[in-house]
């Protein structure tokens, strides 16, 4: 049995295998090369001035503080729009609409949106909130935000409440209890931690997201926490100062890519260990 | 309450449809069909085609898959086939955390680092090589720039690598194990079990997973807008710079005149979303008719 | 080898002494993790005849069946200990070729497993992995295969159609009608029809039946009427341990052990 043609056989598997092995080291690599040049380069940026004073022009010592301010406000409008609707919207989707023609199509126009590219998104909230008031404004960009955390939440509110036994709603049911009580008290409690789960990976996403900024919340050199104007965040810092020529510009882009990098990360991380005894790993 | 929010999301995609088409109407009015086959770029002279961007984001997208693809798809048989069960989990995560992590990061690690390693090791490399060969040497030509149309299709690739491997990880997990060993019983290599038994079982799912890293790599802007050149013309060399439909409207939003430049530029959104609309569609499309066969 | 050592210590004639070992599993345990599934078990299978394993849920004959082709070596973390000798040959050796042993060794599996692809191809894909036939010559492979496991007449006019459209007791014919064209030595059966309603399963057992003078057979079942059917010898397994082995005919109408009688009287299981 052991011929030529099984000589070959292994052969080929063990090219596959190689190419496997070089794959994932490939995939590996590029994590620790990224990962590696945001230590490298952000750490030695990070001192208090960068929480605690204002992006700057060339030559002046400046910090993050707006930018910083700027993305926590925008993720919060973000949040407040997108948390309900996606969390109401999923509820139908499982709940009421389970299995109607209406919730099929609009579970696959959410898919849609969910992987939608951003910067159309963005031109979208530019065309609703910002050409209509005529200016840039920090509530236009927590509105882009908000469309593209909505998709995520609706999507995990969905899957979460799709784990919930039938019995148990039946259950519940069973003691007379209306259908509205039967999702807030009984279906909502048991999959609390996966509600969270989608959350928090919503605000990861919005974290990082900068295409729709730009032409919704625009940015902003100076300190402002008027949701009505100009706003800066993080990402846009970045993309500004990292095309900059001056050095202490550049330093502070990589700065603020380790701060909006780590705060990815370990929300995505937080999400999966709410979400890993849930899937009975 | 729960009705009205659904009704919301419905909202949404037939706004941003509604409100980008006619944002560019204009553009569409005076440039009619032209505009998709003019390569013209000139907010002096208010000429614009998209012609040059529509060639850049099918190009870059096309290197990206090229690559991706089949190094997303061994990461995904080495974690469910080759893998030792300790480092399943950590690489798993790892390969995930690669996808966490915010496309602008890929355009800032790009811009600074691999820019830099293509205009001095690989495009050399490459202009010296296949650059001299007669009819594809056409595709390596020029000078090393680093910036340019591979570089951003190379970032392109490792940032859709990890949505392949994600996908093609979880329909392979849907393959019976009594299927495989089947296959293993009569002899087959691991390879042979999924090329023969695990690949064509998932095929609709690996396919619906790969369509998702080709609407990605289509709609991305932040890691091709530093890498690319941001050039609107077209090039026959892949190392030439250019411009993606997304990376002319991250570039040049902020500086438009309101009127027919602004409206091209929307117009170029528009374009953009009909493509990837199309390509996401036939991705979910594909990914739900797996759904269905499962629960059988 | 000396033959008069390998069969289990059953009583003090050692049945079939006459018929050569196949295989000869001898003190044999095995692990699932840190849980011991086999002890110390030993028998052998005799060349060109049916054993039968038998016993209750969880007596560990099916992983002992899944160790005679290394099954098992799929999953990390079960391991196996003792000796399972093949021709003299130990399949237990780490250095062997997985996949040849697998080519000498076929296996049928509880559920019909038609791989996703034409009935045709179900059974070249095994016979292409080991040889390089001419269309021709692997058309005659193939129909020989589906003549051998009774299936040529319903499928020869759709032998380019899936083979997940034929019914189950089909589907499991074509499996065996794979398993046989790759030409093995010995053919484990898991169970084979568990799945199956009673005309499809006499029909299996009549194929068996007629395969056991070509091909040596192993098979795990929980039927005692199917094991005294199909099988010339039978292994009583009880909580991973090899209770009684001896001929068919002797372990149903005359157990030594009380737990054999129990079993076969159905007391238990």
């Amino acid at each position: 049995m052991a011929n030529a043609l099984y000589a070959g056989r292994r052969a080929r598997n063990g090219l596959w295998a190689a190419f496997c092995y070089a794959a994932t080291a490939f995939g590996l690599a590029w994590l620790a090369l990224i990962l590696g040049a945001l230590l490298w380069k952000g750490v030695g940026g990070l001192s208090i001035d960068v929480f605690t004073k204002m992006t700057a022009p060339p030559g002046v010592r400046g910090g993050l503080l707006n930018s910083i301010v700027g993305s926590l406000i925008q993720t919060a409008i973000g949040l407040a729009l997108a948390a309900p609707i996606g969390v109401l919207a999923g509820t139908y989707l499982a709940e009421y609409g389970r299995h109607t023609r209406l919730a099929t199509v609009i579970r696959f126009i959410n898919d849609i949106l969910l992987s939608a590219p951003s910067i159309v998104i963005g031109l979208f909230v530019y065309q609703f909130c910002v050409v209509p008031f005529g200016h840039f404004s920090g509530l236009a960009g927590g509105v882009a935000l908000a469309v593209i955390a909505t998709p995520i939440i609706v999507r995990t509110t969905e899957d979460m409440l799709g784990l919930v036994p039938n019995t148990l709603r039946e259950a519940a049911s069973a003691l007379g209890m209306p259908r509205s009580l039967v999702i807030r008290n009984v279906a909502y409690r048991a999959v609390m931690s996966g509600l969270v789960t989608g959350v928090l990976l919503a605000i990861a996403r919005m974290t990082g997201e900068t295409a729709p900024l730009i032409f919704t919340a625009l940015g902003n050199s100076l300190f402002n926490a008027d949701v009505t104007q100009p706003m800066s965040s993080l990402p846009l810092i970045i993309y500004e100062f990292a095309r900059s020529p001056y050095a202490e510009q550049q330093k502070l882009a990589w700065t603020g890519a380790l701060i909006v990098t780590a705060a990815v990360l370990t929300l995505s991380i937080l999400a999966r260990l709410l979400a890993a005894p849930k899937r009975g790993r | 309450m729960t009705f009205a929010a659904a009704l919301v999301v419905l909202a949404l995609l037939l706004g941003v449809a509604i409100s980008l088409f006619l944002g560019a109407w204009p553009a569409f009015r005076e440039f009619g069909l032209g505009f998709f086959i003019s390569d013209a770029w000139s907010p002096p002279r208010e000429k614009f085609g998209a012609a040059a961007a529509i060639y850049g984001t099918l190009l870059t997208a096309v290197i990206a898959m090229l690559i991706g693809v089949p190094v997303g798809l061994g990461i995904a048989v080495f974690l469910t086939e080759l893998c030792p069960p300790a480092l399943r989990r950590p690489i798993g995560v790892a390969i995930e955390l690669l996808a966490g992590i915010p496309s602008i990061i890929y355009g800032i690690w790009g811009v600074y680092y691999f820019r830099p390693f293509m205009q001095d090791y690989l495009q050399p490399a490459l202009i010296h090589s296949l650059g001299n060969i007669p009819l594809i040497g056409v595709l390596f030509e020029g000078p090393p720039l680093g910036y340019g149309l591979l570089t951003a299709g190379l970032v392109l690739a490792v940032m859709i690598l990890p949505f392949v491997t994600a996908i093609s990880r979880d329909v392979f997990e849907t393959v019976p194990p009594v299927l495989k060993e089947a296959a293993y019983g009569v002899g087959a290599t691991t390879f042979e079990v999924v090329g023969n038994i695990v690949l064509p079982y998932t095929r609709v799912g690996v396919i619906g997973g790969i369509m998702l890293a080709l609407g990605r790599a289509l709609g991305e802007t932040m890691a091709v807008t530093f890498v690319i050149g941001n050039a609107p013309h077209i090039n026959a060399s892949i190392l030439a710079q250019g411009t993606t439909i997304s990376a002319m409207i991250a570039n040049s939003f902020a500086d438009a005149d309101p009127g027919l430049f602004t409206a091209s530029l929307l117009a170029l959104g528009f374009i953009l979303f009909i493509i990837t609309f199309i390509v996401l569609a036939a991705a979910r499309l594909m990914l739900a008719r797996l759904e269905t066969k499962g629960a059988r | 080898m000396d033959m008069t050592m390998t069969s289990a210590q059953t009583g003090p004639a050692a049945p079939g002494a006459e018929l050569r070992d196949k295989i000869t599993v001898k003190n044999l345990d095995f692990y699932y993790g840190a849980s011991k599934a086999l002890k110390s078990v030993s028998l052998p299978l005799k060349l060109s005849r049916v054993t039968a394993f038998i016993g209750p849920s969880g007596c560990g004959k099916s992983t002992l069946l899944r160790v005679l082709n290394r099954m098992y070596d799929l999953y990390p973390g079960q391991r196996a200990e003792g000796e399972v000798l093949m021709d003299g040959e130990n399949l237990l050796d780490p250095r062997l070729d997985l996949n040849l042993l697998r080519s000498r060794i076929g296996m049928v599996f509880q559920k019909p497993t038609p791989f996703p692809m034409s009935i045709y191809d179900n059974i070249a894909f095994g016979v292409r992995l080991y040889e390089k036939l001419p269309k021709s010559e692997m058309d005659g492979r193939v129909e020989a295969a589906l003549k051998r496991a009774a299936l040529w007449g319903e499928a020869k006019d759709k032998l380019k159609t899936s083979g997940l459209g034929l019914s189950g007791g089909q589907q499991q014919r074509l499996c065996i009608a794979r398993t046989v064209a790759i030409e093995p030595e010995v053919i484990l059966f898991d169970e084979p029809t568990s799945a199956l309603d009673p005309i499809a399963t006499a029909k299996i057992e009549e194929l068996i039946d007629e395969l056991s003078g070509d091909y040596t057979i192993a098979i795990v079942t929980h039927s005692m009427q199917q094991a005294a059917r199909v099988s010339h010898f039978t292994a009583f397994m009880y909580l991973g341990e090899m209770i009684e082995y001896d001929d068919t005919k002797k372990v149903f109408t005359a157990p030594h052990d009380k737990r054999t009688q129990d079993y076969i009287t159905g007391r238990f299981g």
